[in-house]
């Protein structure tokens, strides 16, 4: 059986300088998965510890994917080899092209049964390339999900939905998406991180897929960085909490929001 | 190309499509909603002021409605429509990505403003977890729009005809199980006003206390990820954030949260927001109205004390 887990490398805006006119300068953000990547991950190695199957991390973005960094932090937590295109084309492509681009290296590994994906990247943070892939793939498409088990016809899997949760046998490939407390990731040890760098590392060059061009042209008219200013930002030392509190309170009240 | 000006709404086997069909509806062209999903969906949705209801058909027993996906891509690549909505839930984003695929553009998410004007699309979105904006025009095809989907459809009083269409949806995929939540369900957009929590509180324990400043100031309470998840403190419908619940309170108190972007992104709308945290340094203090720094468990207890007597 052969799970792939999906994860995007990718600078945290947190860390991230935006000029006046929305110019985003990335070079002090440092890049990282996202805090929800390792939940799949997670979620794929218990499933592949108990089928034997195994975990193939894969994913496509900007040359720094391929960094000894960022391979070793994925191949640390439970991945067994990599197939990745780390190609600075692809710093700033939509999801559907992304989507694409993964659906070509599935197709390249072949024989995947089950992919499975976390909520969002930490840059971006849309949440939807999983469930574009799934419909390059042809696959069925399921977020919210919670539990993974192999059954001798396939899959069983839990996931939320509005309201409750549902359990569903599923019969073929799938993506499937992982809510962030699905799983707790379990930590890298010092084995882990010494084993990371001997595992297969695959980088496939963007030109050598055969990926289909998007239809849609999108082109930006223009930047800008939220206003900021509407915020008071009155902030005080409340070391005398009472008179703080006191002060704060009357505030609130004149602006009729209490 | 888009061969006509009409707007497609995506239905997911829930009406509660309010908010596509608002920001549909003041659009050139038809609007055309595409319903997977049961007949009573398809039925509600043709009273909710659209102007053509497209069914798929009733899904045969523990058909999961993502697996429509594909027949709901069909029928919007036939209608060629200008813009496509569709509900920004994890049902919805599933059948939008089929309709990506489909037309070969990307889903926009956080749309704050859709400009149409002749055969240009213009939208203006939100950026990297708000650190930015942009405005972008869409040619080719579709602009997909991911939008929250805005709750109960108010009936016009007319139903139109629903048409149903040929669809064979997915059969790899069958729901054995449902179960429903048990407990209370939390309505954090609605509350008018919500004190969140974060990092700052040291034992589950110490929730009371934060009870007791939401009990004094007649509020919901949520939280920021680290309670939501692992932790697992509070369920995870109290979650706010990017990828939670996006509230838009009068009054939001931020208890012990270091405001990180993600979870800022949730609150944005919240006419004032209130910071509390022992870190002068602590990003929230840039992006509240009013800043309390210092420890929450002496702020706090003042807070409820205060709240208590000023009535």
């Amino acid at each position: 059986m052969r799970v792939v887990a999906l994860y995007k490398w990718a600078p945290n805006p947190q860390d991230a300088q935006v000029d006046p006119d929305g110019i985003v300068d990335w070079r002090r953000a440092t890049e990282a998965l996202s805090e929800y990547d390792p939940v799949a991950f997670e979620l794929a190695r218990s499933l592949a510890d108990l089928t034997g199957a195994e975990v193939i991390g894969v994913t496509a973005g900007g040359s720094a994917a391929s960094s000894s960094l960022a391979c070793k932090t994925v191949l640390s937590r439970g991945i067994d080899r990599l197939v990745l295109v780390a190609d600075d084309r692809l710093k700033t492509a939509d999801s559907t092209t992304l989507a694409a681009v993964l659906a070509a290296l599935i197709h390249r590994i072949g024989e995947v049964d089950l992919v499975l994906a976390g909520v969002s990247s930490v840059d971006v943070n849309e949440g939807q390339v999983s469930m574009t892939l799934a419909a390059h793939l042809g696959w069925i498409g399921l977020g919210g999900v919670r539990e993974v088990e192999a059954t001798d016809r396939g899959l069983r899997v839990k996931r939320d939905v509005p309201g409750g949760s549902e359990t569903l046998a599923v019969a073929g490939g799938a993506v499937l998406t992982a809510v962030a407390d699905a799983a707790v990731p379990r930590r890298a040890g010092m084995r882990d991180i010494l084993a990371a760098a001997k595992k297969p590392v695959e980088l496939v060059k963007f030109d050598d897929l055969d990926v289909p061009e998007g239809q849609v042209v999108v082109s930006r008219v223009a930047t800008s960085r939220p206003d900021n200013a509407r915020r008071q930002h009155v902030v005080v030392e409340a070391s005398e909490p009472a008179a703080a509190a006191a002060q704060l309170i009357s505030a609130l009240r004149q602006r009729n929001v209490l | 190309m888009s061969a006509s000006l009409d707007t497609w709404i995506i239905v997911a086997d829930d009406a509660a499509v309010g908010g596509l069909i608002e920001f549909g509806r003041l659009r050139a062209g038809k609007l055309v909603a595409v319903v997977a999903g049961r007949k009573s969906v398809a039925d509600e949705v043709a009273t909710a002021g659209v102007d053509r209801v497209v069914w798929l058909g009733q899904p045969p027993e523990g058909t999961p409605v993502e697996a429509f996906a594909a027949e709901v891509a069909r029928q919007v690549g036939e209608g060629l429509p200008r813009v496509v909505l569709g509900p920004d839930t994890t049902a919805g984003r599933a059948l939008l990505g089929a309709v990506a695929v489909r037309c070969g553009g990307p889903v926009f998410t956080r749309v704050s403003a859709l400009d149409l004007e002749g055969d240009r699309v213009t939208l203006t979105r939100i950026l990297f977890s708000g650190i930015a904006e942009c405005r972008e025009s869409v040619d080719g095809g579709p602009a997909i729009l991911a939008l929250p989907s805005g709750g109960q459809v108010s009936a016009t009083g007319t139903a139109i005809p629903v048409e149903q269409v040929e669809a064979t949806p997915m059969t790899v995929a069958l729901v054995v199980e449902r179960r429903s939540d048990e407990g209370v369900s939390v309505d954090l957009p609605s509350a008018p006003v919500v004190v969140g929590i974060g990092r700052g509180l040291k034992a589950k324990a110490d929730l009371t206390l934060i009870e007791e400043l939401a009990t004094a100031l007649g509020a919901e309470v949520g939280c920021s990820r680290p309670l939501a998840e692992g932790v697992d403190w509070m369920p995870k419908e109290r979650y706010i954030g990017i990828s939670g619940q996006h509230i838009s309170p009068r009054l939001y108190m931020a208890v012990g949260i270091s405001g990180q972007l993600q979870h800022m992104f949730g609150v944005r709308d919240a006419e004032v927001i209130v910071a509390v945290n022992s870190d002068a340094d602590a990003p929230i203090f840039s992006e509240c109205d009013y800043g309390l720094v210092g420890d929450l468990y002496r702020i706090v207890p003042a807070l409820v004390a205060a709240l208590k007597t000023v009535r």
